[in-house]
């Protein structure tokens, strides 16, 4: 999945680059945030990826604004939850048919993972309308 | 990044291997993030590389250790060709991984 172009024309200082990347990995993880409540292989792993964008993107900006720093936290929490559904995905694609026991088990897990990045997307969607860096006009019209 | 692909040369570890693909992604992530700004198809194009080089290695990790730890006892003999073609599917893609990553490079102004 290629990241969103982040549109950086006339940027002159630090503060408004911070503000173009990080309007657009959000904006970016908001529009694929469906995939988390689709609980699909395909949605998630976009969601994780985006998520894996916007983490980065905050933690590089950090010493421009100490809140970004939790936020970025977050998002590693919220990437760890998706990481361990996409993991259990994967195997259970090749999962020999007859392991219905260890099959359950992973599935179960599996979902576990899942509802832990709901309430974790929730959290951190909180968590980003707080960072003053980031344009809450562009956040709103995705939520 | 390219301290940590140093180190993976110097021994191919699996803790290594993940220092690699970190850096590479926080790397690919800054260079997508500033494209407009700073152009660099070519170094982008050799940190995509290097990810796509290392992925089968993780990937095998990945899945060996999480069935190992999650496989039901009751059937752990029915995950044995399984565990036993992860693990030979981790040993060569790690070889493969230490053999590409020898050639690759992330200093200098070189392709950028």
């Amino acid at each position: 999945m290629k990241p969103d172009p982040v549109p950086l024309h006339g940027v002159t200082d630090g503060i408004e680059l911070a503000r173009r990347v990080l309007d657009t990995r959000v904006c970016e993880v908001r529009r694929l945030a469906g995939g988390l409540q689709q609980r699909d292989q395909q949605g998630l792993h976009d969601f994780r990826i985006a998520c894996k964008r916007v983490r980065y993107a905050l933690e590089r900006f950090a010493d421009l604004d100490s809140s970004l720093e939790t936020v970025a936290k977050h998002f590693e929490l919220l990437q760890d939850a998706l990481g361990e559904a996409h993991d259990r995905d994967v195997l259970l694609s090749v999962l020999p048919v007859a392991m219905g026991q260890t099959e359950q088990r992973l599935a179960a897990e599996r979902e576990a993972s899942v509802d832990r990045a709901v309430v974790l997307w929730a959290q951190a969607q909180e968590l980003l309308l707080d960072c003053p860096l980031i344009v809450l006009e562009a956040a709103s019209n995705h939520s | 990044m390219e301290g940590a692909r140093r180190r993976f040369i110097s021994k191919p570890t699996e803790k290594r291997l993940h220092s690699v693909r970190t850096a590479g992604r926080r790397f690919r992530s800054l260079l997508e993030d500033v494209a407009e700004l700073a152009p660099s198809a070519k170094l982008l194009g050799r940190v995509k590389r290097a990810a796509e080089q290392t992925d089968a290695a993780r990937d095998a990790t990945i899945l060996l250790r999480l069935l190992e730890n999650s496989v039901d006892p009751s059937e752990r003999h029915l995950a044995e060709p399984l565990l036993a073609k992860l693990s030979a599917r981790e040993k060569e893609a790690t070889r493969l991984a230490h053999k590409r990553l020898r050639r690759a490079r992330f200093t200098g102004s070189r392709g950028t």
